[in-house]
C-alpha cells in the first residue's frame, strides 16, 4: 500500500470518528441537507487546498500564504465587474485572471526576486486583503445573476453543482497531471532535490512559477464560487484560508519540506476540516474556536509525522 | 537608516506642517513602545532563521493576564511581572513545538496562532478589559530631564540585547545557527539550546511588551496586537535583519521601528486613510527585500 493511500484511509477513519462524535454530541446533525452544507463550504476549502499542496509540494520552502487576500480581492473584483453590467461570463473570467496574476506576482517575487516564499507570500497577502479592505472601507459589494445563482446554490442530487462541476474535475486534472505527464516528475524532483532537478535540465524556476500561477487562479476560482453562492462579496471573505488550506495540506500528508504526497488526501482532509467546522458551527461555538481547533490540527499534525512510528520523517 | 529617518521626516513636514510638533512627535514616539519591545524579540528569532508569527497574540495574552490582576488589586509591580512571566511561558510553548518537534517555524507559529487567538477569546470571554487602574504609570510617564522614563527603560534592553550579540557565546550561536544551521551544529553549537533560548526570548519580550501596553491604554481586546507580529518583520527587515537568518543590526530595528512609524504616522498626516496600512506596510516589507537582492544579484553579476 502506498504511502498516499495509507494517509487517505487513516483521514477517512478519523473522518467516520468525528462524524460519530457529531452524531452522538449533535441530535440532528445527520440529514440530507447537512450532506449538502459540508460539500458547500468545502468547495472553496478545497480548490485553495489543490493550490497550496502543489506549491507545497515543489519544496524550496514553497508556501501560499497569500491565498485569503487572493479569494478577497478577486471576489470583490467580481462583483465590481458585475455591478458595471459586464454580465457573468465576463466577471468570472475577470476572477480568474486576476487570481492567475496575483499568483504569478508571487511566482516572481520568489523565483525572480528571490525573496523566501514564506516572507513574500506573508507581504503580499498582506497587500492583497489589505487592498481588499482598503478599496471598499470594509463594505460588501452585492452582485448576482440568474446563472450565476445557479452555479452557487445548484444542486446535482444532494451535491451542490460547484463541487461536482469544479472540485472533482480540478482535483482529477492533478492527479493525472501528476502521474502521466512530466510535471509531475518535474515537481516531485524539485520538492526533492532543487539542484539536482535543475541539473537534470528542469526549468524550475519556471515550473515554481506557474505553480504559483495556479495556486492564484484556484483562489479565483473559489472568489468566483463564494460570489456566486452568496450574491455577494466580503472583504474579508478568504480571511483564515491560509491557516485552513495549510492545515489541509499537510494534514493531507504533503510534506512541508516538498517532494511527497498527493492531492487526493488533501481534499479527504477539507472534508474533514469542514465537518468540523460544521459541528462547531451547529453547536453554536463562536467562529473563533474553528480557528483555534484548526491550529491546533496544524502543530497536532505536523508533531504526529514525526512521532508516530511509521509516520513519515522529515 | 539614519538618513532614511531624516529624509521622511523632513519630507513629512513639508507636506504637513502639523507634523514637526512636539505633540505629534510625542505621539509617534508613544505608539512606537511596544513595536520596539517585540520587535527586538522577531530580530532574535529573524537571526536564527526563524519567525514567529505568534508575538501579536502573545501580548495580547499577556496584557489580559496583567490587567486581570490589576482589577483585583495584586500591587502594581507583581501583576507587571505577570507579563514577562506569561511571555516566557508562551515562549516556551512555541520553542518546544518548534525545536523538539522540528516544526517549521512558519507552521509552528501560523498554528499556534490560532490557538492563542481562541486562547485570548475564551480568556476575555467576548468582553473587553477596560478602564484598568492607572497604578502601572509609573512604568511609562515620569520623565527624567524631561524625556519620559520609557525612553530609558526602552534604551536599557536594546543596549542588554546588542551586548548580547556582541560579546556573549548565545549571541555569536544565534547568529551562527542562522547563517549555517547543519555547520554550526558540527562546530559544536548547542543549536537546540540555542534556538530554545531565542524563542523563550521572543516570548519574554512579547511579554514586556504586554505590560506596558496595559500601563499606556489600560484596556485589553480581542484585538490587541493583531497587526503586530507583521509590523515587527517589516521593522526588522527595515533595520537590515535577514529574513533567512544570521545577520542583524540591533540598532537598525530600533531605527527601522521609528522610520516605519514615522512612515505611517506621515501618511495618515498627508490623507491617506489609516485602512491602507497593511497594504504600505507589506508593500515597503517586499520593496525592501526586492531592491536588497537586486543589489545582490547585480554585485554577483559584476564579480563574473
Amino acid at each position: 500500500m502506498s504511502a498516499t493511500t495509507t494517509r487517505l484511509l487513516g483521514l477517512l477513519a478519523l473522518w467516520l470518528v468525528l462524524l460519530a462524535a457529531l452524531a452522538i454530541a449533535l441530535p440532528g446533525f445527520f440529514r440530507a441537507s447537512t450532506v449538502t452544507s459540508v460539500l458547500q463550504f468545502s468547495t472553496i476549502l478545497a480548490l485553495v487546498t489543490l493550490g497550496q499542496s502543489l506549491v507545497v509540494l515543489s519544496g524550496g520552502g514553497g508556501i501560499d500564504l497569500s491565498v485569503g487576500g487572493v479569494v478577497s480581492l478577486c471576489g470583490l473584483t467580481m462583483a465590481a465587474v458585475l455591478q458595471i453590467g459586464w454580465g457573468a461570463a465576463a466577471a468570472i473570467a475577470v476572477s480568474i485572471a486576476l487570481g492567475a496574476a496575483l499568483g504569478l506576482a508571487n511566482g516572481v517575487l520568489v523565483t525572480r526576486l528571490g525573496i523566501v516564499p514564506l516572507i513574500a507570500t506573508l507581504g503580499s497577502g498582506y497587500v492583497y486583503a489589505g487592498l481588499a479592505i482598503a478599496l471598499t472601507g470594509g463594505a460588501p459589494i452585492r452582485g448576482g445573476g440568474a446563472w450565476l445563482t445557479s452555479l452557487g446554490r445548484g444542486l446535482i442530487g444532494i451535491v451542490p453543482a460547484h463541487f461536482a462541476l469544479l472540485v472533482l474535475p480540478a482535483y482529477a486534472l492533478a492527479a493525472a497531471l501528476l502521474r502521466f505527464t512530466p510535471a509531475g516528475p518535474w515537481i516531485y524532483a524539485l520538492g526533492g532535490n532543487e539542484t539536482a532537478a535543475r541539473l537534470t535540465g528542469i526549468p524550475t524556476g519556471r515550473v515554481r512559477t506557474i505553480l504559483y500561477g495556479a495556486s492564484g487562479l484556484l483562489a479565483g476560482l473559489a472568489a468566483v464560487v463564494a460570489t456566486a453562492w452568496f450574491g455577494s462579496a466580503r472583504p474579508n471573505i478568504g480571511q483564515n484560508l491560509e491557516l485552513e488550506s495549510l492545515t489541509a495540506a499537510l494534514l493531507g500528508g504533503v510534506a512541508i519540506t516538498g517532494g511527497s504526497g498527493g492531492v487526493a488526501p488533501p481534499l479527504a482532509a477539507v472534508l474533514f476540516l469542514i465537518s468540523l467546522k460544521t459541528g462547531i458551527q451547529l453547536a453554536n461555538l463562536n467562529t473563533i474556536w474553528q480557528v483555534g481547533t484548526i491550529g491546533l490540527l496544524l502543530v497536532a499534525s505536523v508533531l504526529a509525522d514525526r512521532f508516530i512510528p511509521g509516520g513519515r520523517r522529515q | 537608516m539614519v538618513l532614511a529617518c531624516l529624509a521622511a521626516t523632513i519630507v513629512f513636514s513639508l507636506a504637513s506642517p502639523w507634523f514637526l510638533t512636539i505633540e505629534n512627535l510625542t505621539t509617534v514616539a508613544r505608539a512606537s513602545v511596544e513595536l520596539l519591545i517585540v520587535s527586538l524579540g522577531m530580530t532574535i528569532v529573524l537571526a536564527v532563521g526563524g519567525i514567529d508569527l505568534t508575538v501579536g497574540v502573545t501580548m495580547a495574552i499577556a496584557s489580559f493576564f496583567v490587567g486581570r490582576a490589576l482589577m483585583i488589586a495584586v500591587p502594581a509591580p507583581l501583576a507587571a511581572l505577570l507579563g514577562p512571566l506569561v511571555g516566557i511561558f508562551l515562549g516556551a510553548v512555541t520553542a518546544g513545538v518548534i525545536v523538539l518537534g522540528s516544526v517549521p517555524p512558519i507552521v509552528a507559529t501560523l498554528g499556534l496562532y490560532g490557538v492563542f487567538r481562541a486562547t485570548i477569546y475564551a480568556l476575555l470571554g467576548g468582553e473587553w478589559l477596560s478602564g484598568l487602574p492607572d497604578v502601572l504609570a509609573p512604568l511609562v510617564r515620569p520623565t527624567i530631564l524631561g524625556i519620559p522614563s520609557v525612553a530609558f527603560e526602552l534604551a536599557a534592553l536594546y543596549v542588554l540585547a546588542w551586548g548580547v550579540f556582541r560579546w556573549t557565546p548565545l549571541g555569536v550561536w544565534w547568529l551562527a545557527i542562522g547563517g549555517a544551521d547543519a555547520a554550526s551544529q558540527l562546530a559544536g553549537v548547542p543549536v537546540r539550546r540555542a534556538k530554545t533560548a531565542a524563542y523563550l526570548a521572543s516570548g519574554l519580550l512579547a511579554g514586556i511588551a504586554g505590560a506596558f501596553y496595559v500601563a499606556q491604554y489600560r484596556n485589553v481586546e480581542m484585538t490587541t496586537g493583531s497587526t503586530i507580529a507583521l509590523d515587527a518583520i517589516v521593522a526588522s527587515v527595515l533595520g537590515g535583519a535577514s529574513v533567512t537568518g544570521g545577520r542583524v543590526s540591533v540598532l537598525g530595528t530600533a531605527l527601522g521601528v521609528i522610520l516605519f512609524r514615522i512612515l505611517q504616522n506621515g501618511f495618515v498626516l498627508i490623507g491617506v486613510p489609516s485602512l491602507w496600512e497593511q497594504v504600505v506596510a507589506g508593500l515597503l516589507l517586499l520593496a525592501v527585500l526586492a531592491t536588497e537582492n537586486a543589489a545582490k544579484l547585480r554585485a554577483l553579476v559584476m564579480a563574473r
